[in-house]
């Protein structure tokens, strides 16, 4: 992993950087204002709209995605904080048109009613198994504990992970 | 109109806010880059705080400088006699480290505390210190832990500051533009700790009231303790007067405790707000002083 440089970061004029960085495997180099949070680069600049605003204040988890494998809340992380780094979001957990493993355990359990916190669900859960394979509930209600769902009633979700973890989906 | 040096978000899209980032690579390039970035300035460290403010227009300086991957904030060792924590080091990877574990306990307690698992994959306790709320989980932690600040002044020179000097009022630290924590030491001595914590709920609950004790045992007697209380001043408070009660009597002991709950209530002073009332606050402080002495008894090192 190459380390951040500034070099890398050249102003082109007051508000406007050089990004670099690879998103879902693909690299990904844009002139943007430096005044994006990594959630807007994301869904504006890149068309990536799986990921979701709700409290934008990092109460909520609808913006996690994985930045250098860590579930970070995206809209309290400025886009040029991810120079040189690798993104994941809800987008690259399907791999060649099928669902993750986890994507099919939530729609199968039912762990999924409106949909809009879904996304940082999933990915907050994909990094915790990456993680932790072995995790126990409590490491599940626990990891889970930043991802707020108004819908489930979070059992459904937790069950999803745990039967994933087990190797019932694949 | 806020003056055009503050940030705020632009009307036209609320996630797009008016600030300028530059990202140095390290220490020595951070001083170069800071040379040529106009005033007002901010660090950046996890950001869970100063974006959550910047969103909000709340006068944050418009030119920031990214400080959350320069290499020499990120030092978590033992150097001597010294455990060093580097300032932009993220919570998650302090409380996943064994050396915080071993020898920090009160700050590894205070860790699952600390808002919510991915924001603890961003905070760092630099940027905790700096924000000096007087709420702050890892603030609380580290005064306990009898923590000092390094601060490096922009010219170069290092000062070395105990944690709970730094602040002066809800929000406010003695810390003038561009200095910077880098790390934090703490004498590495082989304590006893506790965090105790009331809030709304387990995760993401500012507290309503937070205890962080660190004890040094001769046997069952306490040779020395450190307690700090977070939410019930304008600063995390020293609870002095308790701490002296406690010296030189038997951890467990039902007079010293009960001398210890009435103190600890005295050395309070809380204000009601949106999270509590000055009143349960007080009411909590002996609570959560028994519940740390207790959880102090039982720890095995």
């Amino acid at each position: 992993m190459k380390k951040p440089s500034s070099k890398n970061v050249k102003r082109t004029d007051n508000a406007a950087i050089q990004l670099n960085c690879v998103v879902n495997g693909q690299k990904v180099s844009k002139t943007i204002n430096s005044g994006l949070t990594l959630l807007e680069f994301l869904r504006r600049e890149l068309g990536l709209t799986g990921t979701k605003e709700a409290c934008g204040q990092g109460e909520c988890g609808a913006c996690v995605v994985l930045v250098d494998e860590r579930p970070v809340n995206s809209c309290l992380f400025m886009a040029a904080q991810a120079e040189g780094k690798k993104i994941l979001t809800v987008e690259g957990l399907r791999k060649n048109g099928e669902l993750h493993p986890l994507q099919k355990a939530f729609v199968a359990e039912g762990a999924v009613q409106c949909g809009f916190c879904t996304p940082g669900f999933l990915m907050t859960s994909y990094a915790l198994l990456k993680s932790n394979p072995k995790a126990s509930r409590e490491d599940i209600v626990q990891a889970l504990s930043g991802n707020i769902c108004r819908c489930t009633g979070y059992e459904k979700i937790f069950a999803a992970v745990e039967q994933v973890r087990d190797g019932k989906y694949k | 109109m806020p003056p055009s040096n503050r940030c705020g978000t632009a009307s036209t899209n609320k996630l797009m806010l008016k600030v300028t980032i530059a990202k140095p690579a390290s220490l020595k390039d951070l001083y170069k880059t800071l040379a040529r970035t106009p005033g007002p300035r901010k660090f950046l460290a996890g950001g869970t705080d100063l974006c959550v403010s910047a969103r909000h227009g709340a006068g944050v300086p418009c030119n920031w400088l990214d400080i959350s991957d320069i290499p020499e904030l990120q030092a978590v060792k033992i150097s001597g006699k010294t455990i060093q924590l580097g300032s932009a080091r993220r919570l998650h990877d302090l409380e996943n480290s064994p050396l915080v574990q071993r020898w920090l306990p009160a700050l590894h307690k205070a860790m699952p505390h600390f808002a919510s698992p991915p924001l603890r994959q961003m905070a760092t306790l630099g940027g905790n210190c700096a924000n000096a709320s007087p709420s702050a989980d890892g603030v609380c932690a580290l005064c306990a832990e009898g923590a000092k600040a390094v601060i490096r002044h922009p010219n170069g020179k290092q000062t070395l500051l105990p944690v709970e000097k730094l602040f002066t009022g809800p929000k406010k630290t003695i810390l003038k533009q561009d200095e910077l924590i880098v790390r934090f030491e703490i004498p590495k001595t082989g304590h006893r700790g506790s965090y105790q914590k009331l809030g709304a709920r387990r995760a993401l609950a500012i507290s309503k009231i937070a205890l962080a004790a660190t004890a040094w045992l001769d046997g069952n007697i306490i040779t020395d303790i450190r307690i700090f209380l977070g939410a019930v001043g304008p600063t995390v408070l020293r609870a002095c007067k308790t701490e002296a009660a406690l010296r030189g009597s038997a951890l467990g002991s039902e007079k010293s405790l009960r001398q210890a709950a009435e103190l600890i209530a005295s050395e309070c002073s809380p204000i009601d707000d949106q999270r509590s009332t000055a009143r349960y606050r007080r009411a909590m402080s002996p609570v959560l002083l028994e519940r740390a002495l207790a959880e102090l008894r039982e720890e095995r090192l």
